[in-house]
C-alpha cells in the first residue's frame, strides 16, 4: 500500500458551528493503482485530497485520523519535511488549467521550478533538458520551442497537459488529480485521460483522481470510493461498483445520468432524494 | 410536429479581430453559411466544442447579434427584419434559460420580482396578477410558494436553474433556448432538472432548441441533433440516426470521446 488514509477528520469551524467535511473516512491507495473519488459538491471530495496534501488553511483543521505515506503519519511531519514531500513525492493537479498556472512566467519556467526546488543536484542544463522532456511526454509538440511559450498562448487542452508536466516533473510516486478534466472539452478530457492511464503505465505512478462524472470513473478507475455529506458510503473495485452498487445513494448517482442506448429516451431519470438520509443505510465497504 | 418554425437560410456570422493599426483586421467566421429548419414541438440540439459556433447561433436566433448574412425565417418571416411592435412580440416569443444560474440573476432582487419582471415590462398586469402568475409559475416549476421573498443567494445551483426556467416560461414562450442549462450543476441535480425541462415541454407544448457539449444529455433529450464544427454544421439527423450511423468524421470522434457506463 503507498497510501493509506485512517479516520480523517477535518472539520471547518465557523460562528454557525462545526461543519464536519470530513467525518472519520478511511481508505487506501495501493501503488500504480488509480482510486477515484466520487461524490456532488460538498460531499468531502475535494477537501479529503487537500487533507492528504496538508493544504487545509484556516478556519479548517484536520482534527484526527492519520495519514500513511509509506510508513511515514504525513499529519505528523513537519513543515519543512511536509514541503519536500508536496511535489516531489505526491503532486497534485488542479481543475481549472486556465488560472492555475502563473500567467507572468513561461511555461518552461514554471515546470523547472519543480526540479530547482527538489532536484539540486541537476544543473541548469540538465534541468532544461529534464523540462523538454517532460514536455515531450505529456504530448506537446516543439517542446523546445514551448519552453518560452506564456500560457496564454496555449488552449485549455494544452495547459493540462503543462499543468501533468509540472506535477510529473520530479516523477512523484502519487498524483492527486481533483476535477482535472471538467473544464474541457469531451474529445480533449478523453486525451487528457489517455495521457494519464499512459505515465501511470509508463511510471507506475499511483493516482487518487477526484471527480463528480461517473463516466470518467468508468473509464480510469481501480477503486472507488463514493463520498456523501463527509461519509464514505460505499466502496468497491470499479468493476463491483458497476455491476453490482449496492447502497441506495451509489444507485440513485448511477441512475440519474441518462445512459445512450441504455436509458430509454425522453424518460424520467431517477435523482437523489433530498429527502432521504442516505446516512442513514449501513455503509457498503467492501 | 412537421410544422416549421424556423427556417434559416445560409446563416453567417464573421467576426472581426483588430491585430493593429497598419495590420489588415483578421476575419473569423463564428458561424459559416449554415442551414437547417427547427420543427414546432421538437427538441432540437446543437452540438459540438467550445468555439464551434453554437452560441453564436443562438444569439442569432434571439435577435441578440445580427448576421453578417444569410436570413431567419421565422414563421416565413424574416426576424433580422423585425423592427418596433414586431420585434417586441418577436422578443415574447422567444426566451432563454442561461448556463450559469450564480451570474444570470440579480443577486439584490427577490426571487418573485425576478420571476415577475418579463411580466412588469411586457404587459399591462396588475402587481397582483403578476404575484398570482408568478406563484403559478413557481409551482410548474416545484418551487415552495413561501420562496418568493427570498433571495437567489438563499438557493442552490438547481434551485436557481429552477427560478431561470420560472422567467422564461413567464410570457407563454412558444421557443426557449437553453444554452448548456445544466452544465453546471451536479449530476443528480442535473437529472432534477432534466425532468422538469422535459415535463414542461409536454405541458406547454413548448419547442427547445438545446445548446450542450454533453452527448449523454443530449442524447436523452433531443429529437434532432446539429452537430458543429468550426462555423459549420457536419451532420444533422434524429438521434437514433446519429448514434446509430454517425457519418462525419468529427461525429464519430466526437461519440467516441464520450466517457459513457456501458453494461
Amino acid at each position: 500500500m503507498l497510501l493509506s488514509v485512517k479516520n480523517l477528520k477535518t472539520y471547518f469551524y465557523s460562528d454557525a458551528g462545526v461543519n464536519k467535511a470530513v467525518n472519520d473516512v478511511s481508505f487506501d491507495i495501493p501503488k500504480g493503482k488509480t482510486v477515484c473519488i466520487v461524490g456532488e459538491s460538498g460531499s468531502g471530495k475535494s477537501i479529503t485530497s487537500l487533507s492528504i496534501m496538508r493544504l487545509i488553511d484556516h478556519p479548517g483543521e484536520i482534527e484526527g485520523g492519520e495519514i500513511i505515506f509509506e510508513d511515514r503519519d504525513l499529519l505528523k511531519l513537519s513543515d519543512a519535511q511536509m514541503r519536500k514531500v508536496r511535489g516531489k513525492e505526491i503532486s497534485m493537479i488542479f481543475q481549472e488549467p486556465m488560472t492555475s498556472l502563473n500567467p507572468s512566467y513561461t511555461v518552461g519556467y514554471q515546470i523547472d521550478e519543480a526540479l530547482r526546488l527538489h532536484q539540486k543536484q541537476l544543473n541548469k542544463k540538465q534541468r532544461f533538458e529534464k523540462v523538454v522532456e517532460s514536455l515531450e511526454l505529456v504530448g506537446i509538440h516543439n517542446p523546445r520551442e514551448k519552453y518560452g511559450e506564456y500560457p496564454f498562448k496555449l488552449s485549455g487542452g494544452q495547459r493540462q497537459r503543462v499543468m501533468i508536466a509540472i506535477a510529473m516533473a520530479c516523477e512523484p510516486k502519487m498524483l492527486i488529480a481533483d476535477e482535472p478534466t471538467t473544464a474541457l472539452d469531451v474529445t480533449i478530457q478523453a486525451q487528457v485521460l489517455d495521457l494519464m492511464k499512459e505515465l501511470q503505465d509508463k511510471k507506475g505512478t499511483s493516482i487518487l483522481f477526484i471527480t463528480h462524472d461517473l463516466g470518467v470513473v468508468y473509464q480510469i478507475a481501480d477503486e472507488v470510493v463514493v463520498m456523501y455529506k463527509g461519509h464514505i458510503v460505499e466502496k468497491a473495485s470499479a468493476e463491483e461498483l458497476f455491476k453490482d452498487p449496492r447502497h441506495p445513494y451509489t444507485k440513485a448517482l448511477l441512475h440519474s445520468i441518462p445512459i445512450p442506448g441504455v436509458t430509454p429516451r425522453k424518460s424520467k431519470l431517477d435523482t437523489v432524494d433530498e429527502n432521504v438520509d442516505y446516512l442513514s443505510f449501513p455503509k457498503e465497504i467492501r | 410536429m412537421s410544422e416549421i418554425i424556423y427556417e434559416i437560410k445560409n446563416l453567417k456570422k464573421y467576426y472581426e479581430i483588430n491585430l493593429g493599426l497598419f495590420k489588415k483586421p483578421k476575419i473569423v467566421k463564428a458561424v459559416n453559411d449554415i442551414s437547417f429548419n427547427v420543427k414546432k414541438g421538437e427538441v432540437l440540439s446543437l452540438v459540438g466544442e467550445s468555439g464551434c459556433g453554437k452560441s453564436t447561433t443562438a444569439k442569432l436566433i434571439l435577435k441578440i447579434e445580427e448576421p453578417t448574412g444569410g436570413e431567419i425565417l421565422f414563421n416565413g418571416k424574416d426576424i433580422t427584419k423585425f423592427k418596433g411592435h414586431e420585434l417586441e412580440a418577436y422578443r415574447k416569443k422567444v426566451q432563454i434559460i442561461f448556463q450559469d444560474p450564480y451570474s444570470s440573476l440579480n443577486p439584490r432582487w427577490k426571487v418573485g420580482s425576478i420571476i415577475g419582471e418579463p411580466l412588469k415590462l411586457n404587459t399591462k398586469m396588475k402587481d397582483i396578477e403578476i404575484k398570482e402568475r408568478v406563484l403559478y409559475l413557481m409551482e410548474k416549476v416545484g418551487m415552495h410558494p413561501d420562496w418568493y421573498e427570498r433571495y437567489p443567494h438563499q438557493f442552490s445551483g438547481g434551485q436557481r436553474q429552477r427560478i431561470g426556467i420560472a422567467r422564461a416560461l413567464a410570457l407563454n414562450p412558444e421557443i426557449i433556448v437553453c444554452d448548456e442549462p445544466v452544465s453546471a450543476l451536479d449530476v443528480s441535480i442535473q437529472a432534477q432538472v432534466l425532468n422538469l425541462l422535459l415535463d414542461l415541454q409536454k405541458e406547454f407544448n413548448l419547442t427547445y432548441i438545446f445548446i450542450s457539449h454533453d452527448l449523454s444529455v443530449v442524447e436523452h433529450i433531443s429529437d434532432r441533433i446539429v452537430v458543429m464544427y468550426f462555423g459549420d454544421i457536419v451532420e444533422l439527423k434524429s438521434v437514433d440516426d446519429l448514434f446509430e450511423n454517425p457519418e462525419a468524421d468529427y461525429t464519430k470522434k466526437l461519440l467516441s470521446a464520450i466517457p459513457t457506463i456501458k453494461d
